[in-house]
């Protein structure tokens, strides 16, 4: 949050090389030169990548052909593209169901995992490994996983009288097989909580205990409160991640098209895939790209701003 | 001094012995609920987190006839086989007139099996394998694991005909993953000790600046980075495209380094400076020696990421003698033949080199998430 912090002040961009001493001078020379090789990387593949596909956002562009600027076009043609807004409810569903499940289940974990119990960091290593399984290893391990017919998820269900659903192959139940995916691999967050719960100063939680306060009151009025600051970065990390979803989607389909079963997999970026690198409507897919930065901004922002009101900040 | 205590406060108010026994049971009581909660709730979410992952292990173990054996079992199970004239040939248990034998199976063509004894191998019989609803012959099974999987899985390309293996979808793995390492440590480094250490006008923007790209989503630049390396380079189907950025530095690893370089004493710095060493010298002498730590978290955080990075090798390589681990299989388990077992002992080699790594550095994977995490 420092960039929040430091954006209160006033900046003036180039510094004035001939308003410097001497001594300025010199040290602006070297601090640029230790700093060439980002500068580089920031024209090269930040500065110019963004002016460009905002060019070609709005111009229809087939990477071989010329470019042909058409102004709004495609951000018009966005408004009336049933599969845009299909993959926007798709990946909003994720967003508003997938994050706070996650959030709320990692956070429960943490609390566990901050208990006294032996053998608790074994417990911390099991609950973490799965969240260092490659996304592509972890996911088709899921695919194995919850196969309707021979998967063990299905079995499990089958003991305990619930007749599992057809995981892969249904569209209702495609997207929470994925969101059951994410959360075996959330142990950083996990992790990340489990640091701001030791953070939490112990003398408030006893003296709170002497005062008769419940296990339930105390974590209500104490603890969910300390933590709230790692529950915001939790919450806008796991929003801005869910609006870029695409590995796990890309595979979780198996042998099938893209967005397999009727299109309740395709995802905002697995769209915006299909239109750039598989149709090549590189300019339309530019243009999704834009839309989508706007959408994580004003999301990013919306969190930040209501935040204010539920986030307490020690010291 | 003498504390005033009311008289009326009621903990001073002596307690029978029947009363504070009381107390004590029910404080035991409730104390043991709370930790056979505890116990519970912690071992059953365990269970969610182990057993995918030993249901991988398992099945990378698995022979064909086990892969798809209902009700799944939770050992690898795999024909039991005897020795018959050079030939390793599956045992059945066989319903013959004379009663139940244990024959090996020569072949098994259109439901019926021939079988020899294996104490006289000279005669064959045959069999139907199912009369009607009963089964004849049923096949020994035992507990085994299979590891030939792991060979049959890495020798194997991810679809027939591509005349390459695994094994060279690990090697293109290890050697992006490599050069990443090195591209990251030699770029983000010095970027860092300028913004840690360095004063010098304009420094602050363009911390804000590099901060804000973290913000900015990989898909608003990647079709002008993606037209740049295929068709103006012609980098396309190299690794080139995947390993060059990473020779010119990110915010994360920039942020990371710089609140590392941050902790080490200015005044070992400043006595430097008044011995006339150079602001090189003092980066390349001074810091980077004492921040071994940190420089091990972003080689083990780097590893990671290009091991498991998926969408730039989708994106760049095409040509299957190019393609990462990630790609590859991918590129299998794409390939509508479902071979389990091969799949999960792939997946497997895939993902012990990031175990050990996690084994070997435990704290830096923790403290890298921590200090990537607790940012504010």
């Amino acid at each position: 949050m420092d960039a929040l912090r430091m954006s209160g002040r006033k900046f003036s961009w180039p510094p004035k090389i001939s308003k410097m001493g001497p001594r300025q001078r010199v040290n602006f020379r070297i601090g640029m030169l230790f700093l060439l090789p980002w500068t580089i990387g920031f024209l090269a593949f930040t500065l110019y990548p963004m002016i460009a596909s905002l060019v070609y956002s709005f111009s229809i562009y087939h990477s071989k052909q010329p470019l042909e600027w058409v102004g709004l076009q495609n951000y018009a043609t966005l408004l009336t593209d049933d599969l845009f807004w299909k993959s926007l409810a798709n990946t909003v569903y994720l967003v508003a169901i997938g994050v706070p499940l996650t959030l709320l289940a990692s956070f429960f974990c943490a609390v566990l995992l901050n208990l006294k119990v032996r053998g608790q960091s074994f417990y911390r290593v099991i609950y973490f490994l799965p969240s260092i399984v490659p996304t592509v290893a972890s996911t088709i391990l899921w695919l194995w996983i919850l196969n309707p017919n021979t998967g063990i998820l299905n079995t499990l269900l089958a003991h305990l009288g619930i007749s599992g659903p057809n995981w892969m192959s249904n569209p209702d139940w495609s997207k929470p097989g994925l969101i059951l995916l994410g959360m075996w691999g959330m142990g950083g967050t996990i992790v990340i909580y489990l640091s701001g719960l030791q953070d939490v100063p112990i003398s408030l939680l006893e003296a709170a205990e002497l005062d008769g306060a419940s296990w339930w009151q105390r974590l209500w009025n104490i603890t969910i409160p300390m933590v709230s600051p790692i529950t915001l970065f939790n919450l806008i990390t796991g929003v801005i991640g869910m609006f870029q979803y695409f590995a796990q989607a890309y595979v979780f389909r198996g042998s099938h098209g893209l967005g397999y079963p009727l299109n309740s997999t395709l995802f905002y970026s697995v769209y915006l895939y299909q239109n750039g690198f598989l149709w090549l409507k590189m300019g339309y897919a530019s243009a999704m790209a834009w839309v989508l930065f706007i959408i994580i901004l004003i999301c990013t922002l919306l969190l930040l701003k209501v935040s204010d009101r539920f986030t307490y900040y020690a010291g | 001094m003498t504390i005033n205590i009311p008289a009326q406060y009621p903990r001073l108010r002596t307690e029978t012995d029947e009363e504070s026994r009381r107390r004590v049971r029910i404080r035991k009581v409730r104390n043991f609920f709370k930790s056979l909660f505890s116990h519970t709730a912690i071992n059953i979410i365990g269970l969610f987190f182990l057993m995918p992952f030993l249901w991988m292990v398992v099945t990378a173990f698995k022979s064909d006839q086990d892969v798809f054996h209902t009700p799944p079992r939770w050992l690898p199970y795999d024909n039991l086989r005897v020795e018959v004239n050079g030939q390793q040939l599956p045992l059945y248990n066989v319903i013959t007139p004379e009663g139940v034998k244990q024959l090996a199976a020569v072949k098994i063509v259109e439901g019926i099996g021939t079988f020899v004894d294996p104490a006289n191998s000279n005669q064959t019989f045959q069999y139907d394998i199912q009369q009607g609803a009963t089964i004849i012959a049923e096949p020994i099974m035992h507990v085994s694991f299979r590891w030939q999987n792991f060979i049959d899985a890495m020798e194997r390309g991810s679809r027939p005909g591509i005349g390459v293996s695994f094994w060279v979808y690990f090697k293109n793995s290890l050697v992006v993953a490599f050069f990443s390492i090195v591209g990251t440590l030699v770029s983000n480094t010095p970027v860092a000790y300028a913004f840690a250490r360095l004063k010098f006008p304009g420094r602050d923007i363009l911390f804000v600046l590099i901060l804000s790209t973290m913000m900015l989503p990989i898909q608003v630049t990647i079709i002008p980075i993606y037209l740049f390396f295929n068709d103006i380079l012609h980098w396309g189907n190299s690794f080139l495209p995947l390993i060059i950025p990473t020779f010119f530095a990110n915010a994360y690893d920039v942020f990371l380094l710089r609140q590392f370089f941050r902790t080490i004493p200015e005044e070992m710095c400043d006595a430097a400076r008044v011995d006339g060493a150079s602001e090189w010298q003092i980066f390349t002498q001074i810091v980077l020696p004492l921040s071994v730590p940190v420089l091990a978290t972003v080689t083990v955080f780097t590893f990671l990421w290009a091991w498991n990075d998926f969408t730039g090798p989708l994106l760049f390589l095409t040509s299957p003698s190019n393609f990462t681990m990630a790609l590859g299989l991918q590129d299998f388990q794409s390939q509508r033949t479902m071979i389990w077992n091969q799949l999960m002992a792939a997946s497997v080699v895939f993902t012990v080199p990031i175990i050990v790594a996690f084994f070997f550095a435990q704290k830096t994977f923790i403290q890298g998430i921590k200090l990537t995490g607790s940012k504010e």
